[in-house]
Order: C-alpha cells, then sequence, then structure tokens
C-alpha cells in the first residue's frame, strides 16, 4: 500500500475512533466566532447551516468505542443503541463542541431523544426536523418550505449570521460536489470492489461527517484515486447488497466480518444522509425552493419515509440490478422498528425476483462476529456455487 | 492458467493450530488428481508469514509455478492468504473435499483443533445440515493434545496406545476443565496411559456420535476429516459408540482426511474459475 494512502486511511480511522468530536473543536479554535450544528442520520438539509457560517456534524453514535454507564437509565431494554450511546456522548461533554443539535423524522425513538435533549440542555439549540411524508408539492412542499425557512431562521439567531441567496447557492454546489464525487465511488467500488473494500470506503465517506465539506470532497476524490493506483488483484466474491443499516451505524468489525467471508458489498444504506439525494440541487433561482423541490423529487427510499406499496422493494430489486448484486443481507439495528418493519416486503420483493437473502440483526457496539460470519460465509458459499445448480 | 481444459488450483486451510496446503490438477475430462499436499504447523510464529513460505514451497513440491495456478482459493481463517482469488467457508470446503476423498461419504464429521462439526451432505456435496459443539473445548483436538502433553506422549502416539487399552477409565464428557481433571487423578492413582487415553476417545467418541445423530444421519458412510481425522483410537472409539448406539452408519477415515478443507478449496476454486471463465466466453459471444 502506497504511504499516501495508509497516511489517508489511518487519519479516516481516527477520525472514525475519536468520539470526543476533535476535529470538530479544532476548527471550531480557529474563529472565536466558529459554530457547531449536530444532526443525528439520515436527511438534513446541511447547505442551510453551512451558509450561515457553521459546520454540520453528524452523530452517529458511540459505536463500540464508548462504554455505556448513564445512557442506559435513560432508555428500556427493547429500545435501540443509538439513543443509549448519544446520550452518553451529551452528558460526558462529548458533544460540547455542538452549539445546536437536529434530530431528523427517522421513528419514534429519536423524537423522543429530541424531547430529552431540551430537557436536558435547555440552553442549547433543538429542533426535531419533520421532513415531509408526502411528496405532493402543494402539500408536503409548501410545508418543507415552510421548515426551510425557519431552520435558515434559527440558523441565523445562532450564528449571527443571516445566509444570503448567493450564500445559499454556494453551500448548495459544495455539496452538490460532494455527493457527486461519493456518488463517483459508490459506482467504481460497483464496478472493481477488490480496489475499494467497503471497510475502508465506509471510513472515508464517514469522515465527512466531521470535516468541512469541501475538505471531504478532496478527500474522498484522493481516495478513489489513490486506491485505484494500487495493484489489487480482482477477487472472486460474492456481490450482496446491505440493506438496514441507514441509523445506527454497525461496527467497523461487522464490515471487515462480511468481506472475511467472502462476500463484497456492492451497494448499502450506510450513511445515507450524505448521499440522500440522488441529483443535483439546481444552483440557479431560489435556494430555498430548490431545496424543497429536490427533496420532493430526488430523495432516496429508505424505511423511515412513506412510500405506496411496492416502490421500495422496487428500489432494493433496481439496486441488485444495477450493481450486479447475487444477494442482498439484510443487516437491520437490534430493535430498529423502520428497518425491520419493511423486512417482510422487502423480502417478498426479493422473493418475487428470484433474488437470494439472508438477515441478522447487531448493535453498534455488537463484539462477537462468529455467528454472523458463519451465516455470511454460508450465503456466500451458496450463492456462488448453487445459484446455477 | 488452463491448458486443454486442465486446471491447476491451489487451496489453503488456515487453522488455528496448522496450514494445509493442497496443490491439484483439475483435467476436463478425468479424475481430478492431487498433486501436492502440505502441513506447516504455525506454532506460535507470524501466521502471515507461515502462510507467505508455505506457497511457494508447495508449489515446488508439485512441480509448477505460481503463473500457472489457474485459481487459488483460501478457507478457515483465510483472510491473510493474500494471493488468494476467492475464499470458501470451512463447512463448503471440508463437505467437497470429503466427497473427493470417499465418494460415497453422506455425511462429514470435521474435528478441528478448537470445535467439531458434523455435517449432511448430498453426492454434490451440497450441505443439507450441520450441528457444531458448543464453544466448551472438550470436543477439540486441542483439548486431546493438552492430554497428550500431561501424560508425556506424542500426538501420533496416541491413537495406537488407544487401541491397545483392555479396561478404558470413564471420563467426564461435559467439561474440558472437569476431563482434565479427571486425567491429572488418573494418572495419580496409577491408571494405564492406553486406558485414560481409550476413555478421553470415548467420551469424544460419544459427542461427535450425538451430533452426527442429530443432523439425521443413520445409514450413512461418515468420514473424519479435519486435524484429527489421523488419530486411528479416535476412529475406532467412533465405530464402537456408533455400534453401541444402534446406528448403522460407516465410520471412514482416508490418509489425506486432514487436507479436506484445502483439497474442498481447490477444488470449488476450480469450479468456480470455470464458472466465470464460461461467463466471460458468454459476454464475449454476445458482444461479437
Amino acid at each position: 500500500m502506497s504511504t499516501e494512502l495508509a497516511q489517508l486511511l489511518e487519519r479516516v480511522r481516527a477520525l472514525f475512533e475519536d468520539v470526543d468530536f476533535t476535529a470538530v473543536r479544532e476548527w471550531k479554535a480557529e474563529g472565536a466566532d466558529r459554530k457547531a450544528v449536530g444532526h443525528m442520520p439520515i436527511y438534513v438539509p446541511r447547505e442551510l447551516i453551512h451558509a450561515s457560517g457553521m459546520l454540520p456534524v453528524g452523530v452517529l453514535g458511540g459505536g463500540d468505542r464508548l462504554e455505556i454507564i448513564r445512557g442506559d437509565a435513560y432508555f428500556q431494554s427493547y429500545i435501540c443503541h443509538i439513543p443509549r450511546s448519544t446520550i452518553e456522548m451529551a452528558l460526558t461533554g462529548r458533544l460540547d463542541a455542538l452549539d445546536g443539535m437536529l434530530f431528523p423524522s427517522i421513528c419514534d425513538v429519536i423524537r423522543n431523544l429530541s424531547g430529552m435533549w431540551r430537557l436536558l440542555f435547555p440552553d442549547r439549540y433543538v429542533r426535531y426536523v419533520d421532513v415531509p411524508q408526502n411528496f405532493s408539492p402543494d402539500v408536503g412542499g409548501a410545508f418543507w418550505r415552510q421548515e426551510l425557512e425557519q431552520l435558515l431562521d434559527d440558523f441565523a439567531g445562532l450564528s449571527g449570521r443571516a445566509a444570503d441567496q448567493e450564500a445559499l447557492r454556494r453551500s448548495i454546489a459544495v455539496y452538490n460536489e460532494n455527493r457527486r464525487e461519493i456518488g463517483a465511488l459508490y459506482e467504481a467500488r460497483s464496478h472493481e470492489p477488490w480496489v475499494y473494500p467497503a471497510s475502508e470506503l465506509y471510513l472515508v465517506v464517514r469522515a465527512g461527517n466531521v470535516l468541512p465539506p469541501e475538505e471531504h470532497t478532496e478527500l474522498v476524490r484522493s481516495y478513489r484515486q489513490l486506491a485505484a493506483a494500487e495493484d489489487r488483484h480482482e477477487q472472486d466474491l460474492s456481490r450482496v447488497v446491505v440493506v438496514g443499516t441507514f441509523c445506527e451505524q454497525p461496527p467497523l468489525g461487522l464490515l471487515l466480518t462480511l468481506e472475511r467471508a467472502g462476500c463484497s458489498i456492492v451497494d448499502d444504506d450506510l450513511l445515507l444522509g450524505q448521499r440522500w439525494l440522488t441529483d443535483d440541487v439546481s444552483e440557479v433561482g431560489d435556494p430555498i425552493e430548490a431545496l424543497a423541490t429536490a427533496y420532493l423529487e430526488c430523495s432516496c427510499q429508505t424505511a423511515s419515509v412513506y412510500q405506496p406499496e411496492g416502490r421500495r422493494g422496487a428500489w432494493l430489486v433496481e439496486s441488485v440490478r444495477r450493481n450486479q448484486a447475487e444477494g442482498v443481507i439484510f443487516c437491520a439495528p437490534s430493535f430498529c422498528d423502520p428497518a425491520l418493519l419493511e423486512q417482510p416486503m422487502l423480502v417478498d420483493a426479493l422473493a418475487a425476483a428470484g433474488i437470494p437473502h439472508t438477515q441478522f440483526k447487531y448493535a453498534e457496539n455488537t463484539g462477537q462476529f462468529a455467528a454472523i460470519r458463519e451465516q455470511a460465509g454460508t450465503f456466500s458459499d451458496s450463492i456462488r456455487l448453487w445459484s446455477d445448480a | 492458467m488452463s491448458v486443454n481444459g486442465q486446471l491447476l488450483t491451489v487451496g489453503v486451510d488456515v487453522g488455528s493450530s496448522a496450514v494445509k496446503t493442497a496443490v491439484v490438477r483439475m483435467p476436463a475430462s478425468a479424475d481430478d488428481e492431487i498433486l501436492a499436499l502440505r502441513t506447516d504447523r504455525i506454532r506460535r510464529r507470524d501466521l502471515r508469514k507461515v502462510i507467505d513460505e508455505a506457497y511457494p514451497l508447495v508449489l515446488s513440491e508439485a512441480g509448477i509455478d505460481a503463473d500457472q495456478v489457474a485459481y487459488a482459493a483460501s478457507t478457515g481463517e483465510g483472510e491473510l492468504v493474500d494471493f488468494r482469488r476467492g475464499h470458501f467457508y470451512g463447512m463448503t470446503t471440508h463437505a467437497r473435499g470429503a466427497v473427493f476423498l470417499e465418494p460415497r461419504a453422506r455425511a462429514v464429521l470435521d474435528v478441528g483443533a478448537l470445535h467439531a462439526r458434523a455435517m449432511r451432505i448430498d453426492a454434490r456435496s451440497k450441505v443439507l445440515g450441520y450441528r457444531m459443539t458448543s464453544q466448551c473445548a472438550s470436543g477439540s483436538g486441542q483439548f486431546l493434545e493438552n492430554v497428550a502433553r500431561y501424560l508425556g506422549v506424542s500426538l501420533e502416539e496416541v491413537g495406537s496406545l488407544s487401541c491397545s487399552a483392555r479396561s478404558p477409565e470413564q471420563v467426564s464428557s461435559i467439561c474440558a476443565v472437569l476431563a482434565e481433571t479427571d486425567v491429572i487423578n488418573m494418572v495419580s492413582r496409577g491408571i494405564a496411559t492406553a486406558d485414560i487415553l481409550k476413555g478421553i476417545h470415548q467420551s469424544m467418541a460419544g459427542r461427535y456420535v450425538k451430533l452426527l445423530r442429530a443432523i439425521g444421519a443413520g445409514e450413512e458412510h461418515v468420514l473424519i476429516t479435519g486435524g484429527l481425522a489421523a488419530d486411528t483410537g479416535l476412529a475406532n472409539a467412533m465405530r464402537e459408540a456408533a455400534e453401541k448406539g444402534g446406528l448403522g452408519m460407516t465410520i471412514h477415515t482416508h490418509p489425506d482426511s486432514i487436507y479436506a478443507g484445502a483439497l474442498g478449496a481447490a477444488l470449488w476454486g476450480g469450479f468456480r474459475h470455470r464458472v466465470l471463465a464460461g461467463r466471460a466466453a458468454k459476454v464475449t459471444r454476445e458482444a461479437s
């Protein structure tokens, strides 16, 4: 491995392992008036935060790098793990660098977490971002425009700097470029998954949650070029799509386990918020209108967004076809209502299309992968050795 | 890579105590043939180094060069096999290796250093069902190795000593720790080494027969694979336990049984090479 690639991977690994958000603290230390706004997984309009001169920071839980001491007291045992570790990080001062926090509408647990935030941190900006579930321009579109304008006003108050239209257009362009670069990396991975292993790609994309978007775009571009220049020989692995990982992230060890078990991940819903919009947002005209229209017309499809029956299954089948995948791995966090409730419908869609699949659950701090390795290994072998039999 | 439809493939089985390597010739219309087999004990050495050193040696023993290898496959803890093209799960490779070594086999008992696994397979070596021992080490090769060390006998002597036992001594079949305590007590009571080893084998065999019964094995031919397959004392105890349990199965071992995983990986590698070559040829035909 080249020194440059090794250094890049070492950096993104360090960013991943740092639950103290040192990179955000360092960014803020460069200017007395700098502020950062955190957000939970899935979609928030980061362009508005950026245009207001603040740093959007993705808060994806503490993973397997944080011992939960106080967080368990806030949630019942049948609730997923990400809110526990998020509360733990907040109560231990790890999120003190964040001047505000957004909670997008993923599920009831995250909505309740936003309420806890208000009670625990009454002096900090908190907002539950209720994204539209109705995709009609007159209904969901009008609602979302109002929400975006309200957010923009809030951010002006928080940062002391009102974003004008030009600033918004510049931020839209910055995030368009970031999404295009991530999209190019995903496409390259789909063609040559052995060049861009999921365990590396994941860390590179994830770094965008704590870095300014301009810097992250350069980082993704560098990784794609450096990895392509490596002498990584083609491997005969099963091409799989991983589904269910859009909110609570799996431990890195799980991604490594899938690869070691003979699977090549060619598409996934990890870190979905960074790839939420499937096309560019218009960089001309009214930027709020452009962002609202993009949400209505270019949102990807996932369990936390209402879809008429059948569309989500069709989306998954289309991903399998487009990426020439040979199977699907349903890999959902334990107690994740959105991911687990949609699974039977997706399974039906796959069965109708004759696409093999398997399923297991994880928590962000899962440490034992023997059973998953066995399941993924037998699944991979069954695809490669018996699917044509 | 492929001359006259004849493939040369390599399988590397990375176990917890040894790396087993196999080189196989796969003609298009004749039986597959073993060219070389090799075992390298890990003995606390750097695992990647053991693998990288074993590869050229086994190729040399087979009389071939690395660029003649059509497909190198790993199995077991194979992520450190940098030269691999594919990886297959251990159960899949042991099943394939078992059918290669004993074509009548419809059940396989893979006894490795850390676990034992019984599989029911079909004639194509497809795994139809399986059961494993739990995390307890009392059914494993590592346990037997520990006992042999306490008794001051080499692993190679264990089988013949066990077969010469006259009055086997019963040991715990539940827990490795208790069983080891049993062994220490037996030594202090002056029980003959052969009788202790036979008792250990009977205890292990009892567990394995339960595994085979659990997968529905009845009157099948069963092949023992994995590191303990060379232990004749264990095979004898298995036959006795099966007979005692009223199971009509025929227990087999094979001189190359410990290479079943590596052989299976090499053979599946050849299969995949042909599948991929067929797909590539189809794409080329459709494009022209």
